[in-house]
């Protein structure tokens, strides 16, 4: 969570957030607390329509995010030797980058 | 102060020093830094602090080896806690715990106490020495970030998975239910199980099927003889013939 608070990621351009891992494997850390901090308030608060969905399993596949971006976009984050810190950081430059391109699209409509 | 002139060396033949300081000097608490007096400073010199130092340097002697961490008494409590939890428990699932409102938490308590289901909020620190030493060390790769247990004395999974599936801040990842550890999916499969009366009817079903069939196959003989006899009885009876004793007796 105090990561959460301090990367603040703006959920709004996204649409979907799927979280697949096997826990009974041992490098599910990361993507767990990733897990834990995108559920926080703060963060849910961003964007209400987004649906974060976990995929258990037990196939000793590797831990991945997959976030649909409202635009058609696609991020796939396999999470067995990233940090949840970079994939925090990572899914909020995206987001941040996207936000601004609405940003400019509605400006250039409405001058 | 032109009467006594400059204090110091210019009248030292007719020098009283308290009157003098009194007149012309500043007060002993000033807001400038004043200049101690010479006896004070002597005094101050002789009675400076001198630290005491061993006779032998400290990294001379042989070195301590470092103590063992101190046990913890409330987490000897915590862990006796738990290992009584799982050993009183007959169904100890593991779930994975989103941090959630303290209402919603409450809310998920009462409808899991509704079906005699406990929630347990665990440490992973007291829970990890716990399950190595006993029978539940597959599950000891589970408890990594916030866990959740619930135990319960009987194994309502069915209850369980509909509870949980309106709450998606807990995410269910494993279960140990009459000692055999289960994946989430074997939960599932757990759940879809008919009860253990109806699945003793199907078994003792299945057993006596063959013998059944068996006993059906050797009255078949004799059956068919009876049946055929009595269609020629009914016959005999039918076209009005006297009623003769049938072949075979």
């Amino acid at each position: 969570e105090k990561m959460a608070s301090k990367v603040s990621v703006v959920l709004r351009p996204v649409k979907s957030i799927v979280v697949r891992f096997c826990p009974f494997e041992s490098n599910v850390e990361s993507t767990r607390k990733f897990l834990q901090c995108i559920y926080h308030k703060k963060v849910q608060a961003t964007n209400t329509n987004c649906e974060v969905t976990t995929d258990v399993r037990h196939d000793g596949s590797e831990p991945v995010v997959d976030v649909m971006f409202a635009d058609g976009d696609r991020l796939i984050m396999k999470g067995a030797h990233l940090t949840a810190g970079e994939m925090l950081t990572a899914l909020a430059s995206r987001c941040n980058a996207k936000d601004l391109k609405e940003e400019q699209k509605g400006k250039k409509k409405n001058p | 102060m032109a009467a006594l002139g400059g204090g110091g060396t210019r009248w030292r033949r007719a020098w009283l020093p308290a009157l003098q300081l009194l007149r012309r000097g500043s007060k002993a608490v000033t807001r400038h830094w004043k200049a101690m007096h010479f006896q004070r400073q002597k005094l101050l010199a002789l009675t400076e602090y001198v630290s005491p130092r061993p006779a032998v340097p400290p990294r001379c002697l042989p070195r301590r080896s470092p103590q063992e961490p101190q046990e913890d008494g409330y987490a000897r409590v915590l862990r006796r806690q738990a290992e009584q939890t799982l050993r009183d428990s007959r169904m100890v699932a593991v779930c994975h715990y989103n941090p959630m409102a303290e209402e919603d938490v409450a809310t998920l308590r009462h409808y899991l106490r509704r079906h005699n289901i406990h929630l347990k909020f665990v440490l992973n620190e007291v829970m990890r020495p716990v399950l190595a030493q006993s029978k539940f060390r597959e599950l000891l790769p589970l408890f990594v970030c916030r866990n959740v247990l619930l135990v319960s004395p009987e194994a309502p999974a069915r209850e369980m998975l509909r509870v949980l599936k309106g709450v998606p801040h807990v995410t269910l990842l494993g279960a140990c239910i009459d000692d055999t550890i289960l994946s989430r999916r074997g939960v599932e499969n757990f759940s879809r199980l008919p009860s253990l009366e109806v699945s003793q009817g199907q078994t003792v079903a299945a057993l006596s099927l063959l013998s059944s069939q068996t006993s059906s196959l050797l009255q078949r003989g004799p059956a068919h003889l009876t049946a055929l006899l009595d269609e020629h009885i009914r016959r005999l009876q039918g076209t009005g013939g006297a009623p003769e004793t049938p072949p075979g007796h």
